[in-house]
């Protein structure tokens, strides 16, 4: 298991209804732990519409996850 | 048609009623001045008017261009009879159309004032006893000079007494007399008028930007107001392009403000961009955004792009530089509609594009000015619940470099956004789309068909198949049908979005047709 610490931006955020959590988790690759939250959260967005940064930085969706990782899920957005 | 007119007849007022028509108007004020029977306790029987002309007309111009300017009127002329007049007759009239009632009024004072004031016209009155005399304008009372500060934005200062100071930012050493001429000479795009849209304009107007230009579409909305700072109350259902140049002028007249007030299209984007130096894109919406990206590659035009989200935003800069990255190196295509959420779905809160705009006023000036910036690109989400902000470096060489790269991708998104621009087209009956060269595509459901057969050689697909069906389709020039050109416009932009070409739909359908002879009405 591997412990991260994820934030959610926009739209994503509101459908967790939390800007960010502390996860275990058995996932292989981000793209992984992100289908694993889409099911816990209910995420509209699919991963191909988003992108993910990990400890600060744009990330490959194949990366694999470390111990304390921050890994972010940024949506594009359209208000203005 | 000029705004100051010499008469030296009388002449047609309806004409000049008319010249001032204007579909932005919701007030119209006209004055009109007469020769009357008496003046001074002398009874006059008629009198003269002589103009110096050239003086009369430059001066004229200029004091209808004054009220135009200092009251933010739509349209404006004053016309000055010479020679002989009879009692009763019309010797001045101005005419006034604004938006509102309350500028029109003050314009068409203003301009009586003034004329009486500042031109070179004396009158000669003929008295009743035959003596005549040259009469002296003795009227100096000039309403507006007792106009008092009324909170009202459309009031301002003339624009030739106004002299600029700059000197709070020229003070900062990067910035300089140097830095101040670079922004007069500067011309910068802003799209979009609204939440991102005012602090942005506000603050490249308030710092002497020379030349701006305003996108925008729309009108104000009450709606609009919680984050529109440029508007008031007043100025609901007014394009907003219009209200935004009127404000702009107030704030600083000497800034030229050119305005767009249709969106831009894939048609015309790239010439647009062409004419600027720098775009600060500030829609609310995406596709928008993806046409701006790809303007801004294929011209070299710097862009500056933010989005906000309820409490949250985004701000990305595109120096348009070979080997940079741009929207399309994170994004690489713009998201299914609906997905990215805009304020009218999600709520936003009124001070987050004030925040995240002004951040991009602070990016514009920074180019303008060639300011120290961070030599990296990244996105920044900025968070204003938690107070939070993270800068994330972008990778151009982990973005469009990977495919095509950013220019090739520019191309193909700015073709699918013309092919779609062009998707809808107008056709009275459906022989001049046959000799067009079109191939008629019906779409509808067979029991329309029976009801209100196309009579003309056409292909029936069922809007719902078709896009399993799309391989039947022939080549060449398509024109797809439904009642009321909903299902076809869907359709065809579906299937422009994989990349078909020539394929469009009949604008309004079958409703929109002419009536032919012989159709059976079902």
């Amino acid at each position: 298991m591997t412990t991260v610490t994820l934030q959610y931006y926009a739209q994503l955020r509101e459908q967790a209804r939390i800007s960010g959590e502390q996860v275990s988790t058995s996932a292989a690759s981000l793209r992984d732990l992100y289908e694993e939250l889409r099911v816990r959260h209910g995420f509209s967005l699919s991963s191909d519409a988003l992108k993910v940064a990990v400890n600060a930085q744009f990330s490959d969706w194949n990366r694999t996850l470390r111990d304390g990782d921050t890994i972010v899920f940024i949506p594009p957005v359209a208000g203005g | 048609m000029k705004h100051f007119s010499l008469a030296s007849d009388a002449i047609d007022l309806a004409r000049l009623h008319a010249s001032l028509q204007h579909p932005g108007s919701g007030g119209f004020c006209a004055f009109e001045g007469w020769v009357r029977n008496s003046n001074e306790g002398r009874a006059v029987n008629g009198l003269e008017y002589e103009a110096y002309a050239e003086l009369a007309l430059a001066e004229g111009e200029r004091v209808v261009e004054e009220a135009i300017a200092r009251y933010g009127v739509n349209a404006a002329h004053c016309m000055h009879r010479t020679g002989n007049l009879a009692i009763g007759d019309l010797a001045v009239w101005i005419g006034v159309s604004s938006a509102h009632r309350d500028e029109a009024f003050r314009a068409c004072r203003y301009i009586i004032d003034e004329i009486k004031h500042r031109l070179p016209i004396w009158k000669k009155e003929h008295y009743i006893d035959g003596d005549t005399a040259w009469v002296a304008c003795a009227h100096t009372y000039r309403e507006h000079e007792h106009e008092h500060k009324h909170g009202h934005d459309h009031a301002h200062e003339p624009a030739a007494a106004f002299v600029p100071d700059y000197s709070r930012q020229t003070r900062l050493r990067e910035v300089g007399e140097v830095g101040q001429a670079k922004l007069a000479a500067a011309c910068v795009l802003v799209i979009g008028a609204g939440g991102l849209g005012c602090p942005v304009l506000t603050y490249l107007a308030g710092a002497g930007v020379g030349t701006l230009g305003i996108v925008d579409g729309d009108r104000l909305d009450a709606s609009n107001l919680h984050r529109q700072t440029l508007y008031d109350a007043r100025d609901i259902g007014e394009p907003k392009v219009d209200l935004a140049a009127r404000r702009i002028a107030a704030l600083n007249p000497t800034v030229t403000v050119r305005t767009y007030a249709d969106p831009l299209h894939a048609g015309n984007i790239v010439d647009v961009f062409e004419q600027y130096d720098l775009v600060v894109e500030c829609t609310d919406d995406l596709g928008s955004r993806y046409l701006s990206n790809d303007a801004t590659i294929l011209t070299g035009t710097p862009l500056i792009l933010a989005s906000v989200y309820q409490y949250e935003g985004q701000l990305q800069v595109v120096t348009a530089k070979p080997g940079d990255p741009c929207l399309r190196c994170l994004w690489p295509q713009e998201p299914a509609a609906g997905v990215a959420g805009s304020c009218i779905e999600s709520g936003v809160l009124g001070p987050v594009p004030g925040v995240l705009g002004s951040m991009q006023a602070i990016e514009a000036l920074k180019l303008l000015l060639d300011l120290p910036r961070q030599a990296d690109h990244a996105l920044l989400l900025i968070n204003l619940l938690d107070g939070t902000s993270q800068r994330l470096p972008i990778d151009a060489a982990q973005g469009c470099i990977l495919h095509d790269g950013c220019i090739e991708a520019a191309r193909r998104g700015l073709a699918t956004a013309q092919a779609t621009h062009d998707v809808d087209i107008v056709f009275g009956d459906l022989d001049a789309a046959i000799a067009a060269g079109y191939t008629l595509v019906d779409l509808r459901e067979a029991k329309e068909v029976a009801a209100q057969p196309l009579h003309a050689p056409s292909q029936w697909i069922p809007s719902e198949l078709i896009g399993e069906r799309a391989t039947e389709l022939v080549k060449g020039p398509m024109l797809l049908i439904c009642a009321s050109g909903r299902r076809s416009g869907v359709a065809a932009r579906m299937l422009c979005g994989q990349g078909m070409l020539n394929i469009h739909s009949l604008a309004g359908g079958m409703a929109a047709l002419a009536p032919p002879h012989d159709r059976v009405v079902g």
